[in-house]
């Protein structure tokens, strides 16, 4: 060990980092959790919130109840307001950066409205997914609110085809999830997981309860019930190798879910 | 399908729909995007091979964009240098991950960006942060010809797991041609301590007689095995692009070189986005 980090220091000192023996050599250092007991819990935009009372208050309870077991850190996506915007501005011929920070803006508001919700049991709304007082809030409260765009801005890498944002809310919670080796990653939508095809539009689609990355882009799925781009992070993940998507709809699977136990569609990386 | 309750939609030609269905939504979202400051000069400037360097290399080099100022509307970015390398080796030492490193070495590039910006202040260029850079950057560039940034991207805790190793991968190269191609920036001028790009690493001796490559592209580049001199990432976002249709690297301790390359002359190599 005392020798494999010598030997990483020399290279990381002489050597391009683009130097595919110094990048082998990163993957011997060990791997530290920063966040192991937490559970990132991502709610869904357009899924769940934007269903108002009916599918937020039953969750919030849940919630409320999980945190004596769970320590929670919960991404809001951003819904249908993004939607509006985003067609709106990809019309006018605005970037995709200028997209992303409008996106965050409604993942924010959604994050708000959940914070206040949660205020009178303590827990807060944080702005920006950094680290910051989070750890404090786990500890005291179990719970922490933010809205779960990644922190791209300008810097958003850019669709191939297209202007819309490619690593939105999925994404930015997953990210937290895998960065902060986080025990699991939750993603609470209006479906019960992932189908052959998008069961809103094709009603005869089959539910799958587990798919591995490949298998799922092998199906290329098209409109599938997760941000494609989150495939390819959770194949070069270390830390959390599968997501599980539930849901929220139906009480007590958050519940469940928080738990271990199996209730929706869990993807892997192979 | 549970749709016991029914969301409350906003009408919009995205509304209900995943935005993960292409044939969905490229009606709607397929103009080309405009460029929002299509007279910018974008410049990032190398850690390792310039800031590093101290004053020697440092001094002509703000000499030289003090110059520019008359003639040019610049964002200046920094790159991170050995401090970086540094950080990485400790971090790592501590089993700390990638989006932990991300924002460590974003920090060095920051410090990069403050001491070039220090060296400019008395031209009235200031260091701004980020979100002024996202966010203010046509207000400050009507008070000023210029300002520093730092060329990390802001990805920090939420950069990405590298497919190899736990490096990084969205590092100062990248982040500077991210920013310079959504804002629709005229050009992007990569500053370096080599003329550009070789066929073979031409600080790394022994090997055969390298040979000048004066223009490639960015999918030629990604094709090349062995170092670059450049972050791969960039290569790989480069194909992508909306509006800069190629960079170019220079030598910023040959005299003169920024200077003819801000008014895009050929003067080092010139990558294409493909």
């Amino acid at each position: 060990m005392v020798n494999e980090m010598t030997e990483l220091e020399a290279l990381l000192m002489e050597r391009s980092l683009t130097d595919e023996e110094l990048l082998r050599a990163t993957d011997t250092a060990p791997d530290y959790r920063i966040l192991p007991d937490a559970t990132v819990v991502k709610i869904g935009g357009q899924s769940v919130i934007d269903r108002g009372r009916a599918a937020v208050y039953p969750l919030v309870e849940e919630i409320v109840a999980a945190r004596k077991d769970h320590q929670m850190l919960i991404g809001t996506g951003a819904g249908t307001r993004a939607r509006h915007l985003y067609s709106i501005a990809a019309d006018l011929g605005l970037p995709t950066g200028v997209l992303t920070q409008i996106g965050s803006s409604v993942a924010g508001q959604n994050a708000a409205m959940l914070g206040h919700l949660l205020a009178k049991y303590g827990i807060s709304t944080v702005e920006g997914a950094g680290l910051s007082a989070v750890p404090l809030y786990l500890s005291e409260v179990r719970a922490v609110i933010f809205g779960g765009m990644p922190p791209y801005q300008m810097w958003m890498r850019v669709p191939a085809e297209g202007l819309i944002p490619p690593y939105r809310t999925d994404a930015g919670c997953y990210l937290m999830a895998e960065t902060f080796g986080c025990k699991a990653m939750i993603y609470v939508k209006d479906e019960d997981g992932l189908y052959t095809a998008n069961p809103k539009t094709k009603p005869d689609a089959e539910f799958i309860p587990r798919i591995t990355v490949s298998e799922m882009k092998a199906l290329d799925l098209h409109d599938a019930v997760i941000e494609f781009p989150v495939l390819d992070l959770l194949q070069s993940a270390r830390l959390v190798r599968s997501v599980q998507i539930i849901n929220g709809l139906k009480p007590g699977n958050l519940t469940r879910a928080l738990a271990g136990e199996h209730v929706g569609t869990i993807i892997s990386a192979d | 399908m549970s749709d016991s309750t029914t969301a409350k939609h906003v009408p919009s030609s995205l509304a209900r729909m995943t935005l993960l269905d292409r044939d969905l939504t490229r009606p709607v979202t397929d103009r080309p995007p405009i460029r929002l400051l299509p007279w910018l000069n974008v410049v990032k400037i190398g850690g390792r091979s310039i800031m590093d360097r101290g004053r020697e290399a440092i001094l002509p080099l703000v000499d030289e964009l003090r110059r520019a100022l008359p003639e040019h509307r610049m964002l200046i970015l920094t790159g991170a240098g050995i401090r970086a390398r540094h950080v990485y080796s400790v971090g790592l030492d501590l089993g700390l991950p990638t989006g932990a490193l991300a924002s460590l070495a974003a920090k060095e590039a920051g410090q990069n960006g403050h001491l070039l910006a220090a060296l400019l202040a008395n031209d009235c260029v200031a260091y701004i942060e980020h979100p002024t850079i996202a966010n203010q950057l046509a207000i400050h560039l009507a008070a000023s010809r210029a300002v520093v940034g730092s060329a990390f991207p802001p990805y920090h805790h939420h950069e990405f797991p590298p497919e190899v190793g736990r490096i990084p991968p969205h590092r100062a190269d990248t982040g500077a041609f991210l920013i310079a191609d959504e804002i629709g920036a005229l050009r992007l001028t990569i500053v370096e301590d080599v003329d550009g790009l070789y066929t073979a690493d031409p600080n790394n001796p022994g090997g055969v007689r390298p040979e000048f490559i004066a223009e490639i592209t960015a999918s030629e580049l990604a094709d090349q095995r062995g170092t670059l001199p450049v972050d791969r990432t960039l290569l790989e976002v480069m194909e992508d692009a909306k509006h800069l249709d190629h960079i170019q690297i220079v030598n910023g301790l040959v005299p003169g070189n920024v200077l003819r390359a801000l008014r895009g002359e050929h003067v080092g190599t010139i990558i294409h986005s493909a």
